[in-house]
C-alpha cells in the first residue's frame, strides 16, 4: 500500500511541515509590537498582524493588555460567550443576594471575557459607584463602592484607549457622583483624606483621585477639577479619533462644556464649604476664562434645514465675526439661530453673567457673609448674625443690579430668598417686641416679593440647612 | 449568610428515598420482564428470576480481596493514564491565581479571605469533576474495547465485584487527589491572606434559632418587605412595637467563652426611609427575655449597624446582664438598669433551655432587615481548618457522586455516552433543580403561572395574558391534561436528579467563616451519595450482568 519507508516518509512530513510554515509565517508573524521613538512599530509582522495595525483592531491598539484576560480567552477557545452569559446571571444573582463580594468577584470576571465592550464597563462601573454604594448605611462604606466604581471605569479606560464613552463616564463619577450626591458633603471632603487613614496616610486614594495623565501630587486635586481633567480627556479623545458620540451621551455642544462647567462648580463647591478668600474668587475667574475664552472660543457645528445645510459657529462670537463667518444673509441667519439655539442648551449667557458677578471681590464678599452669618445662625447667635446677614442681602442686590440677568436664575433667587428669610426669623426671634412688625423696607425686597410662589421649598432648604443636624 | 438550608428530616428523607427506590425496582422489573419474555417467550420469567437469584448470591458472595485487586488495578490504571497531571494544572493555576483575584478593583479587606477560600475550594471542584468524570465513564468501556475486562472476567471476580472495584478504585484515586490539593490549598490560603486579615480565617459555631415578627402595632406579623427582589430578608419598623424575635433552643453553658460570657452575633441590613443624619448610622437593641415569661427580661445597650458584616457582642451572664468587650468587663459605664440584674440561665433561660432574643430598631422611620441566619449565638470558634475539612468531605462526596453515576452509566453505553449523561445529570442536579422546582410548583403557592408547555405556546401564540381564563372545549381539556401529566412526569424525574445544591453550598459556609452545618449540609450531601450509590451499583451489576462483552 506504501512503498515509502519510514525516513522517507518522515522526509514529506517534514517537508509537508516546512511548506506549511511558508502561509503560516506569510499570514500570521506576529509583529514587533514594541513602538519606536518615531511611532513605527519594529517589524511589521504577518499580513494579518499588518491588517490589524492597519485598522487598528489589535489587542495592543485597544488598550492596554491584561495578560489574564488574554489567557482567560484563549483557554475558553469559542465558549466565551457562554461563559460570559454564566458570569452575568452570577453577577445579576449575587446583587440580589446582597453579596457584594461575589458581585464584584463576577463583575471582574465578566471584564476580563469582554475587555473592550464598553457597555459592559459602563454597566458595571455604574452598578458600584451608584446602586452598589447606596445599599450601605455607613458613608465611608457608601464612599468604598464609589470609589470602586470609579477605578472600575479608569481601568476600562485604560483597557479602551480610544472610548471616549468611558473617559466620559468616569468624569460623571467625579462630578455627580462625588459633587451631587445628598452625601457629597462627606464624599468631597473623603476624596481629599480617604477615611482608610491608615493606608493612604491621610491623604487621597491616589488610585482614585488621579487624572487622565495619571495620578496627581499627592495632596490630589479636588473631586469637580479631577472631573475637568478628565472631560477634557474625553473631548480630546473625541476630536483625535473622529468617532461620533454615543446616542444618549449628550449633545457635542453640551458635551464640548463640560469641561468649563465643572470649573464652575468647582468654584461654587468652594463657596458651599464656606471658602471665600481670593481662593474662591480665583476659581471664578478660571472658570469664566475657560467658558468664554476657551469653550466660547472653540469652533462648533450644526446643520440646517431639509437639505441639512452644515454651519460653522463659535458661541462667543461677535458681529464682525459672525459677518466674516457668513458668505449670504441666509447663512449669517443660520449662524445667529445656531449662536442663540446652542448658547441656550448649554445656558451660556448665565454662566457667562455669573462667572462676570460672583469674579468680583463684592460678590465674593457677600457670599462670605452670607455664609459666616448661616454658621452664627446655627449656633443660636441671632444678634451676630443679623449685621452679617444684611450686609450679605445688600451685596446680593448689588450684584443684581449689576447682572439683572441672574434675577431669573434659581441658584441666585434661592440664596438671595434664603439670606432674605433668616433676617426675617432673627428679627422675629430677637428684635422685635410683642406688636412690632419687620421693618417694610429691606434689601432684595422686590425680589422676595416676586417670588413668594416658591417659599414652601425655600423653607424647606433652610431647615435643612440650618435647622437639622444634616446641615451641621 | 445569604442563605437559609433547612435541616434535614432525616426519617422522612429515608422513607421518601425507599419509596423512589421502590418505584424504580417495579419499572425496571417490568421493563426487564418484558424485555426477557420477548427474547426468551415464556422461558423468560425464569430466565429474570435467575438473574435476580445470581445478583443475590454475588450481592452475599463480595470477596474484599477481589475487591481490593480490583481497585488498586483501577487505581493504577488511572495513575497510568496520567490522571495526576492534574496537580500540574492545579499548581499553575494556584501560581498564577493572583492575576484573577486582584485584577485592578481590590476587595475590601474585610472580605479578602472570602475571595480566596472561595477560589481554592471551587478550582479544586472544577479541577477533580471533570477529572474524575472522564475517568469513571471511560474505565469499563475501555476495559471492554481493548478486552481487558475479559481477563478479569474470566477469572473468579463477580460482575458485582467489577463495578464495585472500580468505584472504590476511582474513589479512592479522587479521595488522594483531592487530600493532597486540600492540604495544598490550605497553605496557598493561610500565605496568601495578609497577616492583619488572619483573623477572618475563622469557623464559626453558630447556634440558630426560630424566627418571627411582630407588626408595627405589636401583633404578629411577616415584617415588611422594602422593595428587594428576593424576599430573603424582611424589615422592622423603627421606634414602633415592630419586633424579629428569636427562639433558640438548647442553650447550655457550651455558649460560654472563655471570658465567661456569650457572644451573639448578627448581620443585619439597614434601610433608611430618609436619609437623616448621614454620620449617625442605624440602631438596634437586642433585648433578651424568657420564652415562658417574656414579661422576665433584659433589654442591652443600643448597638450600631455595622451593615454586610458580622457584629459580634459579648454579654456577661449575670450577676448583671449587659454588652462587654473581649475580657468580659462591662461596655458601658454607665449604671446597667435594675431588670439587669439577673442571672442568664437560672432566670432567663428556659427550663428546655430556650431562650428569646428580641430585636428592636430604634430610630423612627429607618428599617433593619433580617432574615433567620442573620442572628445567632456564636459558640467557641473551632480551627479553621475543621469547616475547610468538612468543605472538602463534600467536595468528596461530589466526587463519588460522579464516580457512582459514570461507572453505572458505563456500564450500558460507550464512553462518550456515559460521559455525556453522567455531566447532564450533575449539571441538571446543580443548576437545575430550583428551575424545576418552579415548574413543579403550583401558582396559588408562587409557581410559574400560565400553564405547562403547551398551554404556555398557546399563550404567547395568541397574545393571551396569564391572567385571562382558557376557553372551555375539549382541545384545551387535553392540552391541560397533557400539560399536568408532563408536569407529573417532571415532578417524579426531579426526584431521580441528584441534588447537588448541597455540595455547592458547602464552600460558601466556610468562605463565610461558617463552620459547615451538619444537619443542614453535610448530612443531606452525604445521603444523596449514599442515596445514588445502591441504585448505582444496582444499575451496574445488572448492566454488565445482561451486557455481551464481545460487542465493543
Amino acid at each position: 500500500m506504501n512503498s515509502l519507508t519510514s525516513q522517507q516518509r518522515k522526509l514529506v512530513y517534514l517537508g509537508g511541515i516546512l511548506l506549511l510554515l511558508i502561509p503560516i509565517i506569510y499570514f500570521g508573524l506576529p509583529s514587533g509590537g514594541k513602538k519606536t521613538a518615531d511611532g513605527q512599530t519594529q517589524s511589521s509582522g504577518g499580513r494579518l498582524a499588518q491588517l490589524r495595525q492597519q485598522y487598528d483592531l489589535g489587542e495592543s491598539n485597544l488598550g492596554d493588555v491584561d495578560p489574564s484576560s488574554v489567557t482567560m480567552n484563549l483557554v475558553l477557545l469559542g465558549l466565551r460567550g457562554i461563559a460570559v452569559n454564566q458570569l452575568w446571571i452570577q453577577m445579576d444573582a449575587a446583587k440580589d443576594k446582597k453579596d457584594w463580594t461575589s458581585m464584584l468577584e463576577a463583575t471582574q470576571s465578566i471584564v476580563k471575557l469582554q475587555p473592550h465592550f464598553e457597555k459592559v464597563w459602563d454597566f458595571n462601573g455604574w452598578n458600584l459607584a451608584w446602586n452598589t454604594s447606596v445599599e450601605w448605611d455607613a458613608v465611608p462604606d457608601r464612599y468604598y463602592w464609589v470609589k470602586e466604581g470609579g477605578k472600575f471605569m479608569l481601568q476600562g479606560v485604560g483597557r479602551n484607549e480610544k472610548s471616549t464613552e468611558l473617559r466620559f463616564r468616569a468624569a460623571t463619577i467625579y462630578q455627580k457622583k462625588i459633587g451631587i450626591a445628598d452625601e457629597s458633603i462627606y464624599f468631597r471632603k473623603y476624596f481629599r483624606v480617604d477615611p482608610d487613614t491608615e493606608r493612604w496616610k491621610n491623604g487621597p486614594d491616589t488610585d482614585f483621585n488621579t487624572g487622565p495623565e495619571g495620578p496627581y501630587q499627592a495632596e490630589g486635586k479636588d473631586n469637580y477639577l479631577v472631573a475637568s481633567d478628565w472631560y477634557q480627556a474625553a473631548v480630546d479623545n473625541e476630536q483625535r479619533w473622529k468617532i461620533p458620540l454615543k446616542q444618549g451621551t449628550l449633545d457635542r455642544t453640551a458635551f464640548h462644556s463640560l469641561p468649563a462647567r465643572c470649573l464652575f462648580d468647582y468654584a461654587q463647591g468652594l463657596q458651599k464649604d464656606g471658602q471665600f478668600g481670593e481662593i474662591t474668587r480665583e476659581a471664578w475667574a478660571n472658570a469664566l476664562d475657560s467658558w468664554i475664552n476657551k469653550f466660547g472660543r472653540e469652533e462648533l457645528f450644526s446643520v440646517f434645514g431639509a437639505n441639512a445645510i452644515p454651519v460653522k459657529f463659535v458661541l462667543e462670537a461677535n458681529e464682525e465675526e459672525i459677518a466674516a463667518m457668513a458668505s449670504t444673509p441666509e447663512q449669517e441667519a443660520m449662524i445667529r439661530n445656531a449662536i442663540d439655539s446652542f448658547q441656550k442648551i448649554v445656558n451660556y449667557r448665565y454662566w457667562r453673567t455669573r462667572g462676570m458677578a460672583e469674579a468680583e471681590p463684592e460678590t465674593a464678599q457677600a457670599h462670605r457673609e452670607f455664609f459666616e452669618a448661616g454658621e452664627a445662625y446655627k449656633q443660636q447667635k441671632w444678634r451676630d448674625a443679623l449685621p452679617l446677614v444684611e450686609s450679605a442681602m445688600k451685596g446680593f442686590e448689588s450684584m443684581l443690579a449689576r447682572y439683572p440677568d441672574l434675577r431669573i436664575e434659581d441658584n441666585t433667587i434661592e440664596e438671595a430668598m434664603l439670606a432674605v428669610l433668616m433676617w426675617n426669623n432673627i428679627y422675629k426671634l430677637e428684635i422685635l417686641g410683642e406688636g412690632e412688625s419687620l421693618p417694610q423696607e429691606f434689601p432684595l425686597r422686590t425680589l422676595w416679593q416676586e417670588n413668594q410662589g416658591r417659599m414652601p421649598e425655600i423653607e424647606r432648604e433652610f431647615r435643612l440647612r440650618y435647622l437639622t443636624q444634616a446641615g451641621q | 449568610m445569604n442563605f437559609d438550608l433547612p435541616a434535614v428530616n432525616l426519617p422522612y428523607a429515608i422513607t421518601q428515598w425507599a419509596g423512589f427506590f421502590l418505584g424504580f425496582l417495579i419499572v425496571v422489573g417490568i421493563v426487564s420482564l418484558l424485555t426477557s419474555l420477548s427474547v426468551y417467550g415464556t422461558r423468560g420469567v425464569a430466565a429474570l428470576a435467575g438473574g435476580v437469584v445470581q445478583g443475590i448470591i454475588d450481592l452475599f458472595s463480595l470477596s474484599p480481596r477481589r475487591l481490593s485487586a480490583l481497585a488498586s488495578l483501577t487505581f493504577k490504571e488511572a495513575v497510568r493514564r496520567k490522571a495526576l497531571l492534574v496537580f500540574v494544572v492545579f499548581a499553575v493555576l494556584f501560581m498564577f491565581a493572583g492575576w484573577f483575584l486582584t485584577g485592578g478593583v481590590e476587595t475590601q479587606k474585610d472580605f479578602q479571605a472570602k475571595v480566596y477560600i472561595s477560589f481554592a475550594l471551587r478550582t479544586m471542584t472544577w479541577l477533580l469533576l471533570p477529572l474524575i468524570l472522564l475517568l469513571s465513564c471511560w474505565g469499563i468501556p475501555e476495559d471492554i474495547r481493548q478486552r481487558s475486562l475479559h481477563t478479569v472476567v474470566t477469572k473468579p471476580a463477580r460482575r458485582l465485584e467489577v463495578v464495585l472495584g472500580r468505584m472504590i478504585g476511582f474513589g479512592m484515586i479522587g479521595t488522594l487527589i483531592l487530600a493532597v490539593m486540600g492540604a495544598v490549598g490550605y497553605i496557598w490560603i493561610i500565605r496568601q491572606v495578609p497577616a492583619s486579615e488572619q483573623h477572618q480565617l475563622i469557623c464559626r459555631d453558630p447556634l440558630f434559632g426560630k424566627l418571627e415578627f411582630l407588626d408595627r402595632e405589636g401583633g404578629k406579623g411577616l415584617g415588611v418587605n422594602v422593595g428587594d427582589r428576593l424576599d430573603f430578608r424582611s424589615f422592622i419598623e423603627g421606634a414602633t412595637k415592630a419586633r424579629a424575635i428569636w427562639t433558640i433552643e438548647n442553650v447550655n453553658e457550651s455558649i460560654l467563652h472563655s471570658n465567661n460570657c456569650f457572644q451573639l452575633e448578627s448581620r443585619f441590613e439597614a434601610f433608611r426611609t430618609h436619609k437623616g443624619d448621614f454620620k449617625r448610622t442605624t440602631y438596634f437593641q437586642y433585648t433578651l427575655a424568657n420564652p415562658d415569661n417574656p414579661a422576665i427580661n433584659v433589654p442591652l445597650s443600643l448597638i450600631k449597624i455595622d451593615e454586610f458584616r458580622n457584629n459580634a457582642n459579648f454579654v456577661t451572664v449575670g450577676p448583671t446582664i449587659q454588652l462587654a468587650d473581649a475580657e468580659g468587663k462591662p461596655l458601658s459605664n454607665a449604671a446597667p438598669p435594675a431588670e439587669a440584674n439577673k442571672d442568664f440561665f437560672k432566670d432567663l433561660v428556659s427550663k428546655d433551655g430556650k431562650i428569646q432574643v428580641q430585636v428592636a430598631c430604634i430610630d423612627p422611620g429607618q428599617y433593619v432587615g433580617m432574615s433567620r441566619v442573620d442572628f445567632f449565638f456564636r459558640k467557641p470558634d473551632k480551627p479553621f481548618a475543621v469547616g475547610y475539612a468538612k468543605s472538602l468531605i463534600g467536595i468528596e462526596s461530589l466526587l463519588l457522586l460522579v464516580v457512582f453515576l459514570g461507572v453505572a452509566a458505563s456500564t450500558f453505553v460507550k464512553g462518550p455516552v456515559a460521559t455525556f449523561l453522567t455531566a447532564c445529570i450533575i449539571l441538571v442536579g446543580m443548576f437545575g433543580q430550583g428551575f424545576m422546582d418552579e415548574l413543579i410548583k403550583a401558582p396559588e403557592i408562587g409557581g410559574f403561572t400560565g400553564g405547562g408547555v403547551f398551554e404556555s405556546v398557546y399563550r404567547i401564540v395568541t397574545h393571551m395574558n396569564p391572567t385571562t381564563e382558557l376557553p372551555a372545549g375539549p382541545a384545551f381539556f387535553i392540552m391541560q391534561w397533557v400539560d399536568y401529566l408532563l408536569k407529573l412526569y417532571l415532578w417524579s424525574v426531579r426526584y431521580y436528579i441528584p441534588n447537588c445544591e448541597h455540595f455547592m453550598r458547602m464552600p460558601e459556609f466556610v468562605a463565610n467563616g461558617f463552620d459547615v452545618l451538619w444537619a443542614e449540609s453535610l448530612l443531606p450531601a452525604m445521603l444523596v451519595t449514599l442515596g445514588f450509590f445502591i441504585p448505582c451499583v444496582f444499575i451496574g451489576y445488572f448492566s454488565l450482568q445482561s451486557r455481551e462483552l464481545e460487542s465493543k
